[in-house]
């Protein structure tokens, strides 16, 4: 290896999460949060639960905007417990100086799995009084990683070693949204390696969003939720935006004497469907990790460690 | 006082895509004070698009660009203004943004709006422009988003919009919604497909 600069570095094993995008494998990825405080056995306990099922493990970057410990931190942790994983890095909490400089670090700790998100607005979270930053938005971000993997800073210096990324972003999958498909052309554009979607509940309609970024050929892992009851369909429905539970899933929530398990039994007839569309899932449990087991037999997706 | 500056006039004429019949229109407060938007500055902006081969329909000096309350009164100024197929605003960044909402025609700022200086005598609308120092308002329509979306987001919304409602402020519209609409209008929707490089803050 040549000590001039920008030979690509690899500190850790490589990450198997870029060669599962590229082979056929049906890929599962899982939210998973860093605890509000120091202690991770949790974070450990709920991992443990899954981690079988599950190829990388999507480490949260105060979502929502209520403050956690980093992702960076907790990605490092259970990357030594052996797992997989992908760091989300929002644009709301550093500017361009703290974003580059935290992609190294992740990356020399042997994290290049990184999805990327503009972040909600401090207001949502539980420090409201927060300074917004905001100083590059998703797509310039996607720039600034191509940057960093050229060799260089986004302002053009050269660095000392360079880092490769796998790159992903987030996306809402309303076929009907100009505005949203605009900026998915973008950062496809700007080269990206996955798409991981807002919660699918409405497959026909996904399928219509799958169709129309065909063109762009970039994996896509479909969000799932698993319902817990009709009330929070009709809370995401009006809350959260691109999220959209139909009528049909809501009465049978309604009408189900067991509702938490019907949302994982619609959760599985999803996943089923979900095969023959997309790449793979991306999971979104929400406190609910001890049921998954149950949801991906059911859903015909075995051990594969 | 609004500071402003002139944009060169290369690139004035750059971002000038078949323009048709221009109206040039300055500003009678803070860019007449500073000489980047009074009457001489467009006479002779009048004069150097024409040299350039443009076809120059009139120029006119607004009391405030800024404060120009609705299509009536902007007209006032000069009717050839309802003939023009684009305006060039010799302003601050917000009577950019004020013109751009009153007619359905292409408006390009010819000025850059770099910072308050001091005071404001009332002409500051910090709501329509955050005086960045490099107008690029024309390419979102009038509709800045530096400044109308709480997240400065150059090259797109954010996943947070609501029927068209901000994620911050649901009393709000979404700036991108509010750009959509207006490239719609002016027949520039391919001005969405043009990516942004990040701002730079250092003046
Ligand atoms: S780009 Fe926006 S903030 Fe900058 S001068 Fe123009 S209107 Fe003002
Ligand atoms: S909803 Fe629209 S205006 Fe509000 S932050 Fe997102 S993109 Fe900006």
């Amino acid at each position: 290896m040549s000590l001039k600069t920008n030979v690509t570095y690899y500190p850790a094993m490589p990450s198997a999460f870029k060669e599962k995008l590229l082979s056929d494998e049906f890929i599962v990825t899982s939210e998973i949060s860093p605890p509000k405080g120091v202690d991770v056995s949790s974070v450990f306990e709920e991992a443990g639960l899954v981690r079988d099922y599950v190829d990388a493990f999507n480490v949260t970057d105060n979502q929502r905007a209520v403050m956690r410990m980093s992702p960076l931190a907790m990605g490092h942790l259970l990357k030594e417990r052996g797992l997989d994983v992908i760091m989300q890095f929002t644009c709301r909490d550093r500017n361009r100086l703290a974003l580059q400089s935290d992609l190294l670090g992740a990356y020399a700790m042997g994290m290049e799995n990184v999805c990327i998100m503009s972040g909600d607005y401090p207001t949502k979270g539980d420090n409201p009084g927060a300074k917004p930053v905001y100083d590059l938005d998703s797509v310039q971000l996607l720039g600034a990683m191509n940057q960093l993997e050229g060799g260089y800073d986004i302002a053009g210096n050269p660095l000392e070693s360079a880092p490769s990324f796998t790159k992903g972003a987030v996306c809402n999958t309303e076929p009907d949204q100009p505005l949203q498909l605009m900026k998915l052309e973008k950062k496809a554009h700007m080269g990206i390696d996955f798409f991981q979607t807002q919660a699918v509940y409405d497959i026909g309609h996904f399928e219509t969003f799958m169709e129309g970024i065909s063109h762009m050929e970039v994996p896509v892992l479909a969000g799932l939720i698993p319902l817990k009851s009709a009330h929070m369909a009709r809370f995401m429905n009006e809350k959260i935006p691109g999220i959209r539970v139909g009528d049909e899933l809501i009465a049978r929530m309604e009408s189900s004497t067991d509702p938490a398990e019907e949302g994982l039994l619609i959760c599985a007839e999803q996943i089923r469907e979900l095969k023959k569309v997309c790449r793979g899932i991306h999971l979104m449990p929400i406190g609910h990790y001890r049921h998954i087991t149950a949801l991906f037999e059911m859903a015909g997706l075995h051990e594969k460690h | 006082m609004i500071i402003s500056s002139s944009k060169p006039f290369e690139e004035i004429l750059e971002n000038l895509d078949d323009p048709g019949k221009i109206f040039v229109l300055g500003c009678g407060v803070c860019a007449t004070k500073l000489h980047v938007g009074g009457e001489p500055e467009v006479e002779a902006m009048c004069r150097k698009l024409r040299n350039a081969g443009k076809e120059v329909i009139g120029g006119g000096v607004a009391k405030a660009a800024c404060n120009i309350k609705s299509k009536e009164s902007l007209l006032e100024n000069d009717p050839a203004i309802e003939r023009a197929d684009t305006i060039i605003v010799m302003s601050c960044g917000s009577g950019i943004s004020v013109v751009s909402s009153l007619v359905d025609v292409p408006v390009h700022p010819a000025t850059n709006t770099n910072s308050l200086g001091g005071y404001s005598e009332g002409h500051v609308r910090k709501d329509l422009c955050a005086m960045c120092g490099s107008c690029i308002a024309d390419f979102f329509g009038g509709v800045c988003p530096t400044a109308r979306c709480p997240k400065g987001l150059m090259n797109g919304p954010c996943g947070g919009a609501m029927q068209g409602k901000c994620e911050v402020d649901p009393d709000r519209d979404c700036a991108w919604e509010l750009i959509y609409l207006r490239l719609k209008e002016i027949g520039r929707l391919d001005l969405l497909e043009r990516i942004f490089e990040p701002k730079e803050y250092n003046g």
